[in-house]
């Protein structure tokens, strides 16, 4: 019998200082990974992170999950053997363009072809990060990079391509800038058994910050983005205007109307190997970029293949005996030769020498490009004149709470223990969903059992972006201020936050 | 570029309208709950014939019923807000969201041209929108504020 599992985002945050440099959009996928997985529907002793080395590849140390930080390239090489070693698990590779495609990119192939029951996560910025910044073998042709300065002359590895190549079962593409999009795709991704295969367009702020231009800002995404869905025609744009149709055997982008309509487009096959050939040829901007499930086929995943031919094994031969197995091969003895060592003819002393170029390149201040950016980053949540918290305590009744809140007219009260200090919050949100109609009597019943519990709360200094973040990352409404002793001393709301931006260019 | 004209741009239609659920005048406020908390929304648009003529919110359920369960057993129409100001899927979402403000909206119904729902205004449409546009600055942090990086990372 399963009991049902009941995590949250916190259970997934390590204790770990994350290491990625300041507005990495590595930071946005961690966020979203945290929040995808408590509803996956896996204890957390069942998932395991594992990754090689890069800038992306520090990610399971951010997980509070079991995790390896492996070889360069070869993380879907120890996930293919504890995947099948235990079949439980849910095993996550987090890789990027440099180590999944050029140093492993032969690890990667091998682990989509065999549909090993993974979910590999390719974070693709198209330049090496962890290095300071080389040309990648997903750079577009003639970028200028440290090791290009005279632009690629490469051509560049298409990731769904080449997964297709590999036949992968589930294909999926995403954004690390776009949320909703991002925690859908990983949900699809964890969902599917045997190898499912996800890019992630991700922005290296410092190496290649403008790669995602017209995919990453809001503005434009949705005219520039294909969202795919099974059975739906193809239809983009941030007005629903136009599609893509099938002229021979190349895509078009049409625009509807004018005798085009809806029945002209392809619509999405997740089951077609064809289409997703033509999807993965797709690139941007000469198209919208295709983005979610590309590819989704149900197909025997190794481990399964391989059970049951032990299986059929064992019924044909019985158990096995490992001494036996042993000895039934060519032995032989190997013996001690006289052994000396060879002396290093380096020092083994690293260099203590400083690259001033990078220790100032380091020093640089952030661009800041606009108004609106200078506010959020600039503009502390104290600028926002925070209310004074309500508080109740911690044992105070429900009947208390609503009077409280019906009292001051507000939606939200901080709940405080007997030191003053923070221990949850109490929305109106939670009059509906938690009390109203469904406690017998407010006045015996206790806040304490009804209240949000240690709630993310914000100091004051911080960047109107933390709060931004927290509440779109999360959809509060409120989020407490305390103080260095968490004790409350403010509460801000989401129209606060707007009502700021707002203002300050009035 | 300020908020006003970062919003000009986008319609209603553009932004991450929020949830909302949709209920047949008539119906009874405990019935009317119960929806709201099974489609986990906090507000619930009332219709008579497909036409939106109310509005009931969390705000209403927490003035209203919380303080008189009495109140649970009369109809939605008792407690709406009737005949609540909506806005059209093209209005620009600048104009919404002043709108919201002047007239202290927490939520605005967004009905087209032939009376269909289209979903609901709130603020977290705009916080969602700046999310979304400036993800340097709002989406790419770490999980605990107090580890913000200072400077660059590299190997």
């Amino acid at each position: 019998m399963s009991i049902p599992i009941t995590l949250n985002r916190k259970d997934f945050v390590s204790d770990q200082t994350v290491r990625w440099c300041p507005g990495c959009g590595d930071y946005a996928i961690l966020a979203s990974v945290q929040k995808t997985l408590p509803d996956i529907g896996v204890p957390k002793e069942n998932i395991v992170f594992i990754s090689g080395i890069g800038c992306s590849s520090r990610f399971p140390y951010y997980m509070n999950t079991y995790g390896i930080h492996s070889i360069h390239g070869r993380a879907p090489t120890l996930a293919t053997g504890l995947a099948i070693a235990n079949p439980e698990l849910s095993v996550w590779v987090v890789t990027g363009d440099g180590d999944g495609l050029s140093i492993g990119g032969n690890h990667l192939i091998h682990a989509i072809r065999r549909n090993i029951n993974l979910n590999i996560l390719l974070f693709n910025n198209r330049i090496y990060g962890l290095t300071k910044g080389q040309y990648s073998p997903t750079s577009r042709t003639g970028t200028k990079t440290k090791s290009s300065p005279m632009g690629s002359l490469e051509q560049p590895l298409n990731p769904i391509a080449l997964a297709m190549a590999a036949e992968a079962t589930f294909i999926a593409r995403s954004i690390d800038a776009h949320t909703q999009h991002l925690n859908e795709t990983l949900m699809a991704a964890s969902q599917h058994k045997g190898i499912s295969f996800v890019e992630i367009y991700q922005n290296c702020v410092i190496f290649n910050p403008n790669e995602w231009i017209g995919l990453d800002d809001r503005r434009v995404r949705d005219e520039n983005i294909l969202y795919l869905e099974h059975g739906k025609p193809m239809i983009f744009g941030k007005d629903m205007d136009k599609g893509i149709r099938l002229n021979g055997f190349r895509p078009a982008v049409v625009q509807l109307g004018n005798g085009i309509t809806e029945d002209d487009l392809l619509v999405h096959d997740e089951t077609s190997t064809q289409l997703a050939f033509i999807l993965a040829s797709m690139e941007f901007p000469e198209f919208p970029a295709p983005m979610g499930v590309i590819r989704r086929v149900e197909k025997q995943t190794y481990t399964d293949g391989l059970m049951n031919q032990i299986e059929t094994a064992r019924q044909i031969k019985g158990n096995g005996n490992l001494r036996t197995l042993y000895e039934s091969a060519d032995l032989w003895t190997v013996t001690a030769k006289d052994q000396n060592g060879v002396a290093s003819k380096q020092t083994g002393q690293l260099s203590l020498e400083v690259d001033e170029e990078y220790v100032d390149e380091l020093d640089k201040e952030p661009e800041v490009t606009t108004a609106m950016q200078d506010r959020l980053i600039e503009d502390t949540i104290a600028a926002l004149s925070p209310k004074a918290p309500i508080t109740i305590d911690v044992s105070a009744s429900l009947a208390k709470a609503v009077r409280q809140m019906n009292t001051h007219r507000i939606g939200c009260l901080v709940v405080t223990d007997a030191h003053d200090k923070l221990v949850g919050i109490f929305t109106e949100k939670d009059v509906l969903h938690r009390v109203v109609g469904l406690v017998e009597d407010l006045e015996t019943a206790v806040i304490a059992d009804y209240m949000t519990p240690d709630p993310i709360a914000l100091k004051a200094n911080l960047p109107i972006a933390q709060a931004l973040h927290e509440m779109h990352m999360h959809g509060f409404r409120h989020i407490p201020l305390v103080d260095d002793e968490h004790r409350p001393e403010g509460i801000i709301s989401f129209r606060d936050v707007v009502h700021h931006l707002k203002e300050r260019f009035a | 570029m300020s908020l006003k004209e970062e919003l000009k741009s986008e319609r209603v239609s553009h932004l991450d309208l929020s949830r909302f659920c949709q209920i047949v005048s008539g119906t009874a406020v405990r019935q009317s709950l119960a929806n709201m908390r099974q489609n986990k929304t906090n507000v619930c648009l009332i219709t008579k014939e497909n036409a939106l003529i109310g509005i009931l919110t969390e705000r209403d359920v927490l003035t209203k019923v919380a303080t008189n369960p009495a109140n649970l057993n009369r109809t939605v129409d008792d407690i709406m807000t009737a005949n609540p100001i909506t806005v059209t899927p093209d209005t620009s979402a600048a104009d919404a969201l002043w709108l919201m403000d002047e007239k202290q909206f927490r939520n605005l119904p967004v009905v087209d041209r032939d009376g269909k729902i289209k979903g609901n205004m709130t603020h977290q449409a705009v916080i969602s929108f700046l999310a979304a546009r400036y993800p340097v600055e709002v989406l790419n942090r770490p999980p605990r504020p107090d580890h913000f990086p200072h400077k660059q990372e590299g190997g």
